[in-house]
């Protein structure tokens, strides 16, 4: 009589597409919430988003909080 | 594991960890930042930069709120960051972590990855509140502080290669290169240009709440993405 297992396999292998994709999102996400200073805004709306500096405000919090360095 | 559902449950453990730590912020953070906007507000006043007058507190009431505000998205969306690179270390590491299950190897990873690139860059580099830092040093501080967070953690990978080609008990002695490593990397890299003028029971105890609050983060990614990850990661198949 045969004896069946139930064995556990472990699939941890992710496409390297996906591992680029996170790779990327980690990229963005850190910069914009650690070190934009208008960089973002001012593809669109040019020097203007250096003074106005609207992620760089709404960010500010935690960017203190985290540890980065802010101003 | 599918690619795909490899990344949604790394992108939902991370937005879910990012609002534990863009909350836990807004408790016991913000009463600091608050505080020691207060103080650079007075610095203003007293340097004759800007007036004490309504019109001051008026713009001051409305990018306050917006900056308040953000604090929990800004979390939601560096949790998404960090969480992307937790998920990336997990995957290529999962299979060498101590652990039982995939929560406790999972909150392993997250301890290591704590100490690894928050805890040791934050005392060479500890956060500081508002009033502290002049901003034209900010981009050197950027600098400093990104590199001390990519030797730290291109070291501890380095290491812990080294560390498998070791036997047995020598397997410590990448712990220890590492430990030896860190520490003259430590003495070597320059000091934070700036002063703190700010009182330091003030700047204490916002670097206390500031560690805490982003604790909560590295202690809440590696349960939910480990519970995730024993739910949805493993395949049963069967074998006789």
């Amino acid at each position: 009589m045969s004896k069946v297992q139930q064995l556990n396999v472990s699939k941890t292998s992710v496409s390297k597409i996906a591992i680029l994709a996170l790779a990327i999102v980690f990229a963005i996400g850190l910069f914009v919430v650690g070190f934009d200073q208008g960089h973002i805004f001012s593809l669109v709306y040019g020097e203007q988003a250096f003074i106005d500096l609207t992620i760089h405000e709404l960010t500010h919090d935690m960017r203190h909080a985290a540890g980065f360095p802010c101003h | 594991m599918k690619s795909v559902l490899f990344i949604v449950i790394v992108l939902i453990s991370g937005a879910l960890a990012g609002t534990i730590h863009g909350v836990v912020n807004f408790a016991i953070v913000e009463p600091y930042l608050d505080q020691a906007i207060g103080i650079e507000n007075q610095n203003l006043f007293a340097s004759g930069e800007e007036e004490d007058n309504p019109q001051f507190w008026a713009e001051y009431e409305s990018y306050r709120i917006w900056q308040k505000s953000g604090q929990v998205l800004a979390g939601i969306v560096l949790g998404i960051a960090m969480g992307s690179l937790f998920g990336i270390v997990y995957v290529l590491s999962r299979n060498s972590l101590p652990g039982k299950n995939d929560v406790s190897k999972s909150l392993i990873l997250a301890g290591i990855m704590w100490i690894v690139i928050y805890l040791i860059p934050f005392l060479k580099y500890p956060a500081n509140p508002p009033t502290v830092g002049d901003g034209e040093t900010v981009v050197l501080r950027a600098i400093l502080y990104i590199s001390f967070i990519l030797i730290s953690g291109f070291g501890a990978f380095i290491f812990y290669k080294l560390s498998k080609k070791f036997q047995n008990n020598k397997k410590y002695l990448g712990l220890f290169g590492y430990v030896i490593f860190i520490v003259i990397t430590f003495f070597v890299m320059p000091e934070n240009p700036d002063q703190i003028t700010a009182p330091m029971n003030l700047v204490n105890e916002f670097r206390l709440m500031s560690i805490l609050g982003v604790s909560s983060f590295w202690g809440s990614i590696g349960i939910i993405l480990g519970v995730f990850w024993k739910k949805f990661g493993n395949t049963n198949i069967p074998s006789s």
